[in-house]
């Protein structure tokens, strides 16, 4: 691994092309209901076995563009970074970004968008697709994209098989809707049932990574009156934090528990919330009596044995004594409109004051360089 | 008033007699819809609820751990066990004094603060009604007492703010209102609620939202069905610490707070820390986006600072915080008589919080805030701290 910048983005966001499925897929099998472009009213949106992907949007790039509260309408206005390997590595260089670990678009930000999917057989299509094109079109092209697979969310046989084909083709981490039971009719995420995908996961030494946005009904909509600049920002800023539900679910339904080796990234959680959270967990754990039902790890425990924040415009000085610097990722969020794309060195320079060196170094590569094994 | 301990909590509860609306509301026109208390048949165990119109409640008849004893948590089954201090305003004044409290503000108790969820506005507003008169009667009891009006939801905007006109006459000092709309009425930030916000600008009558707020967000997780009862109270009340965080940027992103920039809004029982993320998130996408091009012209943590408060209890940690969120947007609450409260050790806690704070700041975060926010005159304790000295009670 060779640094220049110092910096390891640990959630970017490539924008999949018009080609990708309809290449890749069956014509003879899948016909119309294969992802792809429709213009409508002169907009062009994606449309996957009749539903409409990405809000109806044709792709985010929004921190590419002039406004950031306007995305493009057409697949012709995307821009080459969002979706050009070779000019992402130009970006990169120009911000100053080292590594880039790599989350979808149309696929879901968290991956998510296939699990709502009726047709399990179309879904691991869609995926697999997914999974070949980030190893062929990305990876293959610099060692400097991380890449990250999706996985079917059921049944768990099908993701276990998925993860372990791609993880072998490549992929260092796995993209996994943070509540599956939200997209379609599947078991709720904390039964057993899905031990076998968490045990794949150790065994194969992957992060899982439950990226926020997976569940809009964890967020508090913006009321139908406000226009989409205004409720974007708005979206943007209840997304994250969103994180806190998943997080919650996950320690006191005791996912983490069972699972000791698993390791779980939430990716645009941000990390300011997070200790309140936690002092709060254990606070509410010790008032409860739950040191009686068979916890051996207070909620802030399980997070600093297991879990990661991530974080791209918080102060981390307050908050890294208690969360742990171990704990905290550094993202540039490229290229969604919340982006601190084109100079994140702006925004870590007044975001890291008052943190030593080695907790820097953890936070900005070192902590990311150990989950990805770079 | 005169403080004697230097201690006010910015959100306790009222728990009301079980006469409290059958002594108020029409028998004729009610019957058996208004609030009482009957026995039923739980598990083969004879147990009191409250019954609400002709409804029987699934939580048990007071919600006052705090004041049962060991082993902790305990829950009144009977209403024959629930100790007059949770009702009975001059008995609880006793408990003030055995926990070093001054003054409380005033939240509701389970059967209050949910009367829409039949459906019915003239009912709601008859009950409303009860409960606010029933309220004021404590002010009038004891000035250590500082009663919340709430609203009858489904009521036209108009009545609401008469309503609260009313109750602001009687002694109330604010109004507790949902933090999401009940369905099937407009988004908190509609136009159709102005003359609420308008009349409580008005009136100086900050607007509380407390807990979990109502809002749906998450709901479904927390309500997971393998979890005991223990586990999922800690599920859901731990997340309640982003309760701010869905909520403000909602006050903030539609323009309510610049309409109506005298209106304070005070996050009651969702910690502190929940305001770091809102100043640094809300700050970020309004520069990122260059959000006064859009008609946002205050950068969002001016307006936080005008505008919102948040109390705490526990945060050690968030508490080292207090500058960065706002010294003077920053109020103790007891959450008494709930399991959250440390009744009666109350200063024990405060001690263990806000170990190496010093004097001022202690003194904005304990009684100076609430005194200014609620418009009290009141002269100081007569020792700067008294904590020491009850530490130990």
């Amino acid at each position: 691994m060779q640094l220049k910048y110092g910096l390891i983005s640990v959630d970017d966001h490539v924008q999949e092309p018009p080609n990708l499925w309809t290449d890749r897929l069956s014509k003879e099998r899948w016909g119309e209901r294969i992802p792809h472009i429709e213009r409508t009213f002169g907009a062009d949106r994606w449309v996957a076995d009749g539903q409409v992907l990405l809000g109806g949007l044709v792709c985010r790039a929004a921190a590419l563009m002039p406004n950031r509260n306007r995305e493009p309408s057409l697949w012709d206005e995307v821009p080459p970074a969002a979706w050009r390997p070779a000019e992402r590595l130009a970006a990169m260089d120009a911000a100053g970004i080292d590594y880039s670990v790599l989350y979808p678009t149309v696929a879901g930000l968290a991956g998510e968008a296939f699990g709502r999917l009726e047709d399990g057989e179309l879904e691991v299509a869609c995926v697999r697709a997914y999974n070949d094109w980030l190893i062929e079109e990305w990876a293959a092209t610099s060692e400097r994209f991380i890449p990250q697979c999706i996985a079917p969310v059921w049944p768990v046989d099908a993701a276990v098989d998925e993860i372990r084909r791609a993880v072998a083709m490549g992929h260092r981490g796995v993209v996994f809707p943070s509540l599956p039971m939200h997209l379609r009719k599947v078991p709720h995420i904390s039964g057993p049932e899905y031990d076998p995908l968490w045990e794949a996961c150790v065994a194969l030494d992957v992060p899982v990574c439950l990226h926020a946005g997976a569940s809009p009904e964890l967020q508090y909509a913006p009321g139908p009156a406000l226009g989409a600049p205004l409720a974007e920002a708005l979206d943007a800023v209840t997304r994250p934090v969103s994180s806190v539900f998943v997080l919650s679910l996950y320690s006191f339904s005791r996912v983490l528990l069972r699972h000791p080796g698993l390791r779980l990234i939430f990716a645009e959680s941000a990390l300011s919330w997070g200790m309140l959270y936690m002092e709060w967990a254990d606070h509410q754990f010790d008032h409860d009596g739950l040191a009686r039902e068979g916890y051996d790890l207070k909620p802030s425990e399980m997070f600093r044995r297991q879990c990661f924040l991530t974080s791209w415009f918080d102060q981390i000085a307050p908050f890294a004594p208690y969360v742990g610097a171990d704990h905290i990722l550094w993202a540039t969020n490229f290229p969604l409109a919340t982006s601190t794309w084109p100079r994140p060195h702006e925004t870590i320079e007044r975001c890291f004051r008052g943190v030593s060196a080695e907790a820097r170094e953890k936070i900005l590569w070192g902590n990311a360089a150990r989950l990805y094994r770079l | 008033m005169q403080l004697k301990y230097g201690l006010i909590s910015a959100d306790s509860h009222a728990a009301f007699d079980r006469d409290t609306y059958t002594s108020r509301m029409s028998k004729t026109k009610w019957g058996d819809k208004i609030p009482h208390v009957v026995e039923v048949k739980e598990n083969g165990e004879r147990v009191d609820r409250w019954s609400v119109y002709g409804k029987i409640s699934d939580v048990d008849v007071c919600n006052c751990p705090a004041l049962m004893g060991e082993p902790f948590p305990t829950f009144p089954k009977r209403w024959d066990e629930v100790p007059k201090t949770a009702y009975e305003p001059l008995e609880r004044l006793k408990a003030l004094d055995l926990d070093g409290v001054d003054a409380e503000v005033l939240f509701p108790n389970p059967p209050g603060g949910t009367f829409f969820e039949f459906g019915d506005a003239d009912f709601e507003l008859d009950v409303v009604r009860a409960y606010n008169d029933a309220l004021a009667a404590w002010a009038r009891a004891s000035e250590r007492y500082w009663p919340l009006a709430i609203i009858p939801y489904l009521s036209e905007p108009g009545t609401i703010a008469r309503e609260i006109e009313r109750a602001a006459a009687c002694g109330h000092k604010g109004i507790n209102c949902l933090g999401e709309m009940p369905k099937p009425l407009p988004h908190l930030t509609d136009p159709r609620w102005y003359p609420v916000w308008d009349v409580c600008q008005q009136l100086e009558l900050p607007v509380h939202i407390h807990g979990s707020a109502g809002l749906r967000a998450g709901a479904s997780v927390r309500k997971w069905s393998g979890y005991t009862p223990r586990q999922a109270h800690s599920a859901m009340t731990a997340t309640s610490a982003v309760t701010p965080a869905q909520i403000i940027p909602h006050l903030i992103f539609s323009g309510l707070t610049e309409r109506f920039p005298r209106l304070k809004f005070v996050f009651a029982e969702a910690g502190i820390g929940g305001l770091n993320y809102v100043l640094a998130a809300c700050d970020h996408e309004w520069e990122t986006r260059r959000l006064w091009t859009e008609g946002l012209g205050t950068r969002p943590s001016e307006t936080v600072r005008r505008q919102m408060y948040v109390n705490f209890w526990f945060e050690a940690e968030g508490i080292k915080l207090r500058h960065e969120i706002g010294i003077d947007n920053i109020m103790w609450e007891s959450d008494f008589p709930h399991v959250a409260s440390y009744y009666p050790h109350s200063w024990q806690e405060v001690e263990r919080v806000l170990q190496g704070v010093p004097a001022e700041d202690r003194q904005k975060l304990l009684y100076v805030n609430a005194l200014r926010l609620y418009g009290v005159e009141a002269s100081a304790p007569e020792k700067a701290v008294q904590g020491a000295e009850l530490r130990c009670s």
